[in-house]
């Protein structure tokens, strides 16, 4: 089946917060403005950088890059942790900002978020002029040091395309006038969804540029390229048309860590296991959920992992619960190594509204009201107020973060 | 360079009824006074049901973080960063 170019007025606009986690902070201190800063996930040598700044990106450092190796590029580079309240604080103040103009805000990550302005009265304004006026907002009402990358097209793909075009403080708009021309100077990789397994995928079709990828027939990429559905879909996103715009239900809730200090000591593997069960369990609990089933990864010294997933028979609401099977499967683990990174995740949620109740083990019901008090009293005094035992000594380690590219965590913010 | 400070210090601050914006005018800390001249963002948080605004201001040399405490009304100067790499 062959579809045109997408002919319509686009209507989608991508907002990206130019390197949102250095940005903020610039804006919070001002005496880091103007220098290369780095945001990385621990300030000791061997720390990833989350986010440089504008000036430091300037100077070659990049995202995934360790402290060590921006000290190298830059020794008076400013290195600082990150201050997840802050950018979350950030992240709500310009959600709030888009709302104004669009019920539909569809928020893609902490600084990344698209508004659907289809059916709008903002739309008879334009949406160049409205992008205007929500970079001006973003300097007025958030802070003058922060600023955004626009990106104006008719479906999710191409306005985030446009959105990397100019970058920072860009604003660009791709319709079907420009889109050859834009393709054209683009490589493969840039285009959203393409990384370099799938160049290669192309290129050993035949396909070199993201030209080629435009012209390549609909069959051709549904059954020589991509050999599935996904050749239909790609072949309608590069034309314009809309085919992301599909909603997850979430299935499952997880945490994972790296170890600062590698470490194969299974009593403080232990102790790391059961605050992530904890931090888990309190999210898991206040979505209104249990889970069913238990996930645990580790990625090891050596570079090689290990996972192993099991589904119980009894749902699993309490920390307690959920820390012993997560235990459980920890210890299927065939060898013991040196652990470098180790995540936990429960699955096969169900609402704990209708969870089925024991005939015979009349412990549940009390340890579920004992969590639900623990939840409580954190809820009233703070995070980790009241904490299990295993728990104590554990302040400073598994500290808040933000997810890279996640979505599904924002929802907390919500709650 | 930033540094972890978390002490209580004494503060003077304002309320501008036009535009509704609390600010902290004045801190005295380790018997100096620094006369605050620029609010760079303020933000609220939560500390189980207890409400804490944090307020990154600025005296033109130092940058503080600031935290007023709604339960007790207390201000604690959390940190302050010089902009120096360290």
């Amino acid at each position: 089946m062959e579809f045109p170019l997408n002919h319509n007025n686009p209507e989608i606009m991508h907002i990206d917060l130019n390197s949102c986690f250095a940005t903020v902070e610039q804006q919070a201190n001002m005496h880091l403005r103007g220098k290369p800063l780095v945001i990385a996930a621990y300030t000791n040598p061997s720390g990833c950088i989350v986010s440089p700044s504008i000036e430091a990106k300037k100077i070659g450092i990049k995202v995934g890059m360790t402290v060590r190796d921006a000290k190298l590029l830059c020794k008076d580079v400013i290195v600082r942790d990150p201050d997840p309240l802050l950018v979350r604080d950030v992240h709500i103040k310009f959600r709030n900002i888009f709302k104004s103009y669009s019920p539909i805000v569809i928020p893609k990550s902490i600084d990344e978020a698209i508004i659907d302005f289809s059916k709008t009265p903002a739309l008879k304004r334009g949406l160049i002029q409205i992008g205007k006026e929500i970079k001006q907002r973003l300097r007025d009402e958030i802070g003058e040091w922060i600023s955004c990358n626009i990106g104006i097209g008719t479906n999710r793909f191409l306005a985030k395309l446009a959105c990397s075009l100019h970058k920072p403080d860009g604003l660009d708009v791709i319709n079907y006038k420009n889109i050859k021309d834009v393709y054209r100077k683009v490589n493969l990789v840039d285009l959203n969804g393409i990384n370099t397994r799938y160049e290669a995928r192309l290129n050993a079709n035949g396909i070199f540029t993201p030209l080629d990828f435009l012209n390549a027939p609909e069959h051709f990429l549904r059954t020589s390229v991509f050999k599935s559905i996904v050749g239909h879909y790609w072949y309608l996103r590069l034309r314009g048309w809309e085919i992301d715009d599909v909603e997850f239900k979430r299935k499952s809730f997880g945490q994972n860590y790296s170890l600062g200090k590698k470490t194969k000591n299974r009593q403080k593997l232990s102790k790391i296991l059961m605050k992530l069960c904890e931090k888990m369990g309190r999210r898991l609990r206040k979505a209104g959920y249990s889970a069913k089933g238990i996930y645990i990864a580790c990625i090891y010294d050596d570079y090689t992992y290990w996972h192993k997933a099991k589904k119980f028979n009894k749902s699993l609401f309490t920390t307690q619960e959920l820390y012993l099977k997560a235990q459980w499967v920890f210890n299927k683990q065939p060898e013991i190594k040196v652990i470098s990174k180790i995540s936990v995740s429960c699955y096969d949620l169900l609402s704990s509204k209708n969870s089925q109740m024991s005939l015979f083990d009349i412990q549940q019901e009390k340890q579920k009201k004992v969590c639900r008090t623990m939840d409580n009293i954190n809820d009233k005094y703070g995070e980790f107020v009241i904490i299990p035992a295993l728990m104590m000594g554990m302040k400073d380690v598994v500290l808040d973060r933000i997810a890279f590219g996640g979505v599904k965590d924002l929802e907390d913010l919500y709650f | 360079m930033n540094e972890i400070i978390n002490e209580k210090v004494s503060t003077v601050s304002s309320y501008n009824q036009s535009n509704g914006v609390v600010m902290p005018r004045k801190i005295k800390w380790q018997g100096r006074i620094y006369i605050i001249n620029r609010l760079n963002y303020h933000h609220k948080i939560r500390q189980g049901r207890t409400m804490l605004h944090i307020f990154h201001v600025t005296d033109g040399n130092i940058d503080f973080r600031l935290c007023f405490n709604t339960n007790n009304l207390h201000w604690t100067l959390e940190e302050v960063c010089d902009g120096i790499s360290s």
